[in-house]
């Protein structure tokens, strides 16, 4: 007999990293329960600064993926100012864009998820990790990999300035145009991150994709969830990470909704639990039905794996070649398997490589034209983009002389929060009977969220080299059995 | 914009106005293994942060020897520390520091947004500029 347990606000989980798994009488798991971090006070720190600071100011939100809230941010001006920026400026934003989209997808497949992978989940924890990688494919691919993204880096810092404070994106264009005499530069880096793209995929193929137990692994039920997905795609509905609409496809791949940015609020709701501060976003139209899968439930997912799953194909073709492999390969749309995110995402990588080709071998992307100027009075704007962890908004709201109102963020793991929490409910279940946690355990929760790549996400300031995650169990009096957590090697 | 977050940005800029000649600098937002080619090519390399560790009252200078960190076996996302690059940096035989340095200062508030330092912490950035300045001469 479980007994109920409320979850007083005493015990709410806070700050980073914390999961707690709650048993019944017979040790099984009742409940897991992930919190993600949330960003508090954003709104409180947004009123009363001019809105034209927002896309210098929000990239120190988060050190991985600073670029996607310059972009979004960027965005959301040219909406409050009423503006439609030239041609060429929205082709260099996309190229930026996706280059910074190439080297964070290759970060995170090489470094962080990938190990999981090419190593294998069931080998030491000692080798599951880049080192672990390099030792499996040679330590070239270490060097390439750090190489490749320096190479891209480097562009960033001469077109943008320094992460931190960047210099480009305004509202109605970018600072300055791309000099004539570095367009080579960008092409020859496109070139090479086609190359490498090429081949990260090909290492997946021949090192997971031909390892039985790996696939086994990717496709197993405490994995997969039926949820309903979201991304961008463009007017032919294909992948785009800088511009497009968001469409959304149910959980047997259908197209359910398709809307501009702006128009976010009319979709997405928030559903607060009461033993978490964050807030879960959920498709109005379907409703909360709890942390439930299937077509009643509004519950969704975004980041490569519901890219993949809301779009028609990839715009560019040897990435809409392995679009097609990916499905092929695991059984059709949608794939419902958290694990093959890392596979979706080296597809993602492959596209962005070939469209920065493309733009970069446009006679426009060296176009004079890159700004047009506010005239209108400022009122209200949303800026999405994709940013490498999923949908990202911006939405402000100004007095007219541009002063931030009222300021609203939903980041990327924001949206994947309510499948997170499914995810390691399931994983937790589907690991754990009599009330025997062991470490093993929690590599295997942790696998679940790592897919996901929570952004914001689990590293924190504690000294470096301590582990941000901790397991608790509790029995059914929510008495603390174990503490489980990362031990140094 | 995370509060004390900033301490160690707002230290090495202070510290590159005094001590301009003595050291590149760099401000940046990345963490874990994205700062591995920040650091090739140099010899010495001094980090400047904040830390929550608990342990200490917040302005407290923390000194850490990279050596006397253990790498963790097995990163969450996101996470792979500076004994994971110091690690990395060997296996790829890249041209990395041969001494570095972690100089952070035990901070307060790192999870609500705000525009400004804590009192302890702002109180403490002298001492940590004066600390990081004593390592460049």
């Amino acid at each position: 007999m479980t007994q109920h347990i409320v979850v007083d606000p005493i015990t709410r989980l806070e700050g980073h990293g914390k999961i707690d798994i709650i048993l019944n009488d017979d040790g099984a798991v009742d409940r897991a329960y992930f919190q993600v971090p949330e960003l508090r006070g954003f709104e409180r720190f947004a009123q009363g600064r001019p809105a034209e600071d927002m896309p210098q100011i929000t990239p120190r939100i988060c050190g991985v993926c600073p670029t996607a809230h310059h972009m979004a941010a960027t965005k959301a001006l040219d909406e409050l100012y009423h503006l439609d920026p030239p041609p060429a400026a929205k082709k260099v934003r996309e190229m930026m864009y996706d280059i910074f989209t190439i080297e964070d997808h290759a970060l995170h497949f090489y470094f962080l998820a990938g190990p999981d992978f090419v190593v294998g989940p069931k080998a030491p924890k000692a080798e599951r990790n880049i080192l672990g990688v390099l030792g499996k494919v040679g330590k070239e691919i270490g060097l390439e990999v750090i190489g490749v993204r320096k190479r891209l880096r480097d562009l960033m810092t001469l077109v943008m300035g320094k992460t931190i404070h960047p210099v480009f994106g305004l509202p109605g264009g970018i600072s300055k145009p791309i000099a004539k005499e570095n367009q080579a530069k960008f092409i020859a880096a496109a070139d090479l991150a086609v190359e490498f793209g090429k081949f990260s995929l090909k290492l997946f193929h021949d090192v997971v994709l031909k390892n039985q137990q790996y696939v086994d692994f990717i496709v197993s039920d405490a994995y997969t969830h039926k949820t309903y997905y979201m991304g961008m795609v463009d007017d032919n509905n294909k992948v785009n990470f800088y511009d497009g609409k968001l469409r959304v496809v149910d959980p047997n791949g259908n197209e359910f909704a398709r809307f501009s940015g702006r128009e976010y609020l009319a979709h997405i709701a928030e559903h607060v639990e009461p033993w978490s501060y964050i807030k879960f976003p959920y498709l109005k139209a379907v409703g909360w039905r709890g942390f439930e899968e299937g077509n009643d439930s509004g519950v969704f997912a975004v980041a490569p794996l519901a890219r993949l799953n809301a779009a028609d194909g990839m715009a560019t073709p040897l990435a809409q070649e392995a679009y097609e492999e990916y499905f092929k390969t695991l059984g059709g749309k949608p794939v419902h398997y958290t694990l093959a995110t890392s596979w979706a995402r080296l597809v993602e990588l492959l596209y962005a490589a070939e469209r920065v080709r493309e733009l970069a071998n446009d006679p426009e992307i060296v176009s004079p034209d890159v700004r047009i100027l506010p005239k209108e009075k400022p009122t209200e704007g949303v800026g999405v983009v994709e940013a490498p962890r999923g949908t990202l908004f911006h939405h402000y709201r100004t007095d007219d002389k541009g002063i931030i109102t009222m300021a609203n963020l939903i980041v990327a793991t924001q949206n994947n929060a309510a499948r997170i929490a499914m995810s390691v409910d399931k994983a937790a279940k589907g690991l754990i009977s009599k009330g025997k946690v062991d470490d093993g355990i929690l590599n295997m929760i942790e696998m679940a969220f790592r897919a996901y790549d929570p952004c914001h996400g689990c590293a924190t300031h504690a000294l470096p080299g301590q582990m941000p995650l901790v397991v608790r169990v509790y029995d059914s009096n929510h008495n603390l059995l174990q503490e489980v957590c990362r031990e140094k090697a | 914009m995370f509060g004390d977050d900033a301490v160690g940005l707002l230290a090495v800029h202070k510290v590159s106005e005094m001590a301009q000649d003595k050291a590149d600098f760099v401000e940046t937002g990345l963490h874990g293994v994205a700062l591995l080619d920040l650091f090739i090519g140099y010899d010495k390399a001094i980090i400047v942060d904040a830390v929550k560790t608990g342990r200490f009252p917040p302005g407290t200078i923390v000194e850490i020897d990279p050596e006397e960190l253990v790498p963790v076996g097995n990163p969450s996302p996101h996470y792979t520390g500076v004994p994971e690059l110091i690690q990395l940096a060997s296996e790829l035989n890249v041209d990395f520091p041969k001494e570095f340095r972690i100089i952070a200062m035990e901070v307060d508030n790192i999870s609500e947004m705000s525009g400004e330092l804590t009192d302890a912490v702002s109180k403490g950035m002298n001492r940590l500029v004066a600390r990081v300045v004593k390592y460049l001469d």
